[in-house]
């Protein structure tokens, strides 16, 4: 089902001339689209040796993710440069922290260790991944900043998925908790749900739609602050009366 | 289980972003109206108590000049109670319309490159700093009267005045760059 979801948004992409638009995103699927033939091959003809592979595998589709966190923050901020020069200083800011963290516990701990299991190795690199996602998002919010159909959809897609897997690696990593087959399915129906929201989002291109003239900006803005300059002018005479009495 | 608290807390936060984001696109429509339909409909108000004229009418010494002159007590005491009313009402109006310019103020600012991140914090902080005061003037206002407000007020309008003057000169900055 993820197989053939993947290969209809790719071929889609090739057909709507999406693929150069949203160049990491579309790599980084095909990155996966990969690394899910092979999973398969490797389940039908060597699975003995399917269970390593998986978490290697796995590991590679982590690190991947961090193109479509690169694609989100190049199409979302290409037209804020001062929004992106905000979002840049946050996202070096969080990854210095992360090295930082690392080569803290390296020094600290009794034996270097980058993570004991490949799904606590996942589960960190999810969690950086939702940290910058937030992040992002958080600045698209806070300044409002015009974002596509494609865009959302993206970005939307990948938020649920990347929720699903810190949840589950967290959980799954717990004693007792990892080999209960209900979080085994919890990444796997997160990604199907990811890959429905790019099918949709990703039919056909829809840019960024270009933010409000300045014009219109700027009226009402001027309108607002010149209401509230006659507000604080009345609010003295307020003052006064205050004074007075 | 304690292990699991920074995962989920890091979960959690895109989570809510996320639902905060979804939230003011799915308003976006409306935004645009509140935004653009006041200023199209003053002009055509013909009501003789239209919003400016409110707005005087509340903080005019001429009605506490003449009230505190000509009137008994009781009255005074009436007056008094009206003028809390309104001037919860006022700190209301000043409130939505400093969101208002926060909100104009976030969406022009997307324009320009050299946006500083320090203002920018600066900015939030202050306006955190008004929507609070705002809060606690009406409920100060509410329980003791709107005349023992004054050193509150005062600090409000400072705040408020700097937040103008920020917003003004970031607005310069647009419009040589645009």
């Amino acid at each position: 089902m993820e197989i053939a979801t993947e290969a209809f948004i790719l071929v889609r992409s090739i057909n709507a001339k999406l693929y150069s638009k949203y160049l990491a995103f579309y790599i980084y699927l095909t990155v996966v689209f990969l690394i899910d033939l092979l999973r398969l091959s490797v389940l039908t003809l060597r699975p003995s040796v399917y269970a390593p592979f998986y978490w290697y595998t796995e590991f590679l589709h982590a690190c991947f993710g961090y193109a479509v966190i690169l694609e989100i923050y190049k199409n979302a901020l290409n037209k804020s440069s001062g929004v992106a020069r905000i979002a840049r200083t946050f996202l070096w800011g969080v990854l210095t922290a992360v090295i930082l963290k690392v080569t803290w516990n390296a020094v600290s701990g009794p034996v270097w260790s980058p993570g004991t299991t490949s799904a606590e190795l996942e589960r960190d690199l999810r969690t950086v991944q939702a940290i910058l996602l937030a992040g992002i998002i958080a600045l698209l919010a806070y300044y409002v900043v015009a974002t596509g159909r494609n865009l959302k959809g993206i970005i939307f897609g990948y938020s649920a998925y990347i929720y699903a897997c810190v949840v589950s690696l967290a959980f799954g990593s717990l004693p007792g908790y990892g080999l209960r087959p209900g979080w085994r399915l919890v990444q796997p129906i997160a990604y199907l749900a990811a890959l429905l929201i790019w099918s949709y989002t990703l039919w056909s291109y829809s840019p960024n739609p270009a933010t409000e003239t300045e014009s219109k900006i700027e009226r009402d803005y001027k309108l607002i602050a010149e209401k509230t300059r006659r507000a604080l002018a009345r609010a003295r005479s307020f003052l006064k009366l205050g004074g007075e009495l | 289980m304690s292990q699991l608290l920074p995962y989920l807390g890091v979960s959690l936060l895109l989570l809510v972003v996320s639902a905060l984001w979804a939230r003011q696109l799915f308003l976006t429509r409306k935004t645009r109206i509140e935004l653009i339909v006041p200023q199209k409909r003053e002009p055509t108000s013909g009501s003789t108590a239209s919003h400016g004229d409110l707005g005087e009418r509340i903080f005019d010494l001429v009605d506490w000049d003449f009230v505190s002159r000509n009137v008994p007590s009781e009255i005074q005491q009436m007056f008094l109670r009206e003028r809390t009313i309104l001037a919860i009402s006022w700190l209301r109006r000043t409130r939505t319309r400093v969101s208002l310019l926060m909100r104009a103020h976030v969406a022009a600012v997307g324009q320009i490159a050299d946006l500083h991140l320090a203002t920018e914090l600066k900015l939030a902080l202050n306006y955190l700093v008004v929507l609070t005061l705002c809060n606690l003037l009406i409920a100060w206002i509410w329980a003791r009267g709107p005349m023992r407000t004054r050193k509150m007020v005062g600090q409000t309008l400072r705040t408020v005045a700097w937040l103008r003057g920020a917003f003004e000169q970031l607005m310069a900055r647009v419009s040589a760059e645009t």
